[in-house]
């Protein structure tokens, strides 16, 4: 059949899924709104700005986390305060929501508890990378192919 | 309209971001926004919320750089620049400012809306909020 249509439908298909399954959220669907002729790659590009800015403060927490003398827990705070920001802000629902049973860790002074969470943001963070990689192909092979992108409630 | 000025003893939380207007005179008339955020993500999705508002915005990354920006930040000798300032203070006096924050605490909202803030708003931002904000924006326009 039409090979747009069935790129298309691949890809509501996975857009669907995503938000499914927790990865995102209505703030990622208010990204996609935003984005227009002025700004057609404004989706990946909010998108890849959040892949750097996950890693820096990923590796951040880690660094902070490695101290064997003393734990700076406010250190470890003030990091994952702001990946919860930012994940709130693209809509990344999983990494969100590790970060925030990751501040009571914080809170409570649990490195332990810290190291889990560490452990569970940079898997939570690889999966959504992938998953965001694969939606994007899909939205470039619909282009290419001279469809346009359908757009997900 | 609280009069307050902008440099207030109050120091920006590190949580808290301001969102300060301007009016532009000029041919468009159109507002131009200086939007304060530490993260590099807020302030890529505020621009485009504010550029799709028709909005023409500058972003800063701090509520320092904001000052700067503003020309409100002491450079030079206090005696070259204190006319300057005493100036620009004064203009800058009824600009309106919205809060933004990631946190809904109360104590805080309160605390910003009573320094003079005409608006909190909680992030993360959406189109819709920005139709809040203006009706406050028009609120402040000079009557001709």
């Amino acid at each position: 059949m039409d090979v747009v249509n069935q790129l298309q439908r691949q890809f509501i298909d996975y857009s669907a899924s995503l938000h499914r399954e927790g990865f995102l959220d209505d703030q990622f669907t208010q990204l996609q709104k935003l984005q227009d002729d002025n700004s057609p790659d404004f989706v990946v590009e909010v998108a890849s700005l959040f892949f750097e800015d996950c890693e820096k403060l990923i590796n951040n927490m880690a660094r902070a986390l490695e101290q064997q003398q003393g734990v700076d827990f406010k250190q470890v705070d003030a990091s994952v305060h702001q990946l919860k920001g930012s994940s709130s802000s693209i809509g990344a629902m999983r990494v969100k929501d590790v970060c925030i049973a990751f501040r009571s860790f914080c809170e409570a002074q649990n490195r332990e508890g810290c190291l889990r969470c560490l452990q569970q943001v940079t898997h939570e963070y690889s999966l959504l990378k992938n998953k965001l990689q694969t939606l994007f192909r899909l939205q470039q092979q619909i282009l290419a192919a001279g469809g346009s992108i359908p757009v997900v409630e | 309209m609280k009069s307050e000025n902008i440099v207030q003893d109050r120091q920006p939380q590190p949580q808290e971001e301001e969102e300060i207007m301007q009016q532009e005179e000029e041919e468009e008339q159109r507002f131009h926004v200086l939007a304060v955020d530490d993260s590099v993500i807020d302030r890529k999705l505020l621009e485009k919320l504010l550029k799709a508002s028709s909005y023409q915005v500058t972003c800063v990354e701090s509520g320092e750089k904001a000052l700067e920006y503003l020309g409100l930040l002491h450079h030079s000798s206090p005696a070259s620049s204190s006319s300057q300032h005493h100036h620009q203070g004064s203009s800058w006096k009824d600009v309106p400012v919205v809060v933004m924050s990631s946190e809904n605490v109360p104590s805080r909202i309160s605390m910003c809306l009573e320094g003079g803030a005409e608006e909190f708003m909680l992030k993360p931002l959406q189109l819709s909020d920005l139709h809040k904000i203006q009706a406050h924006l028009l609120k402040s326009l000079p009557h001709s």
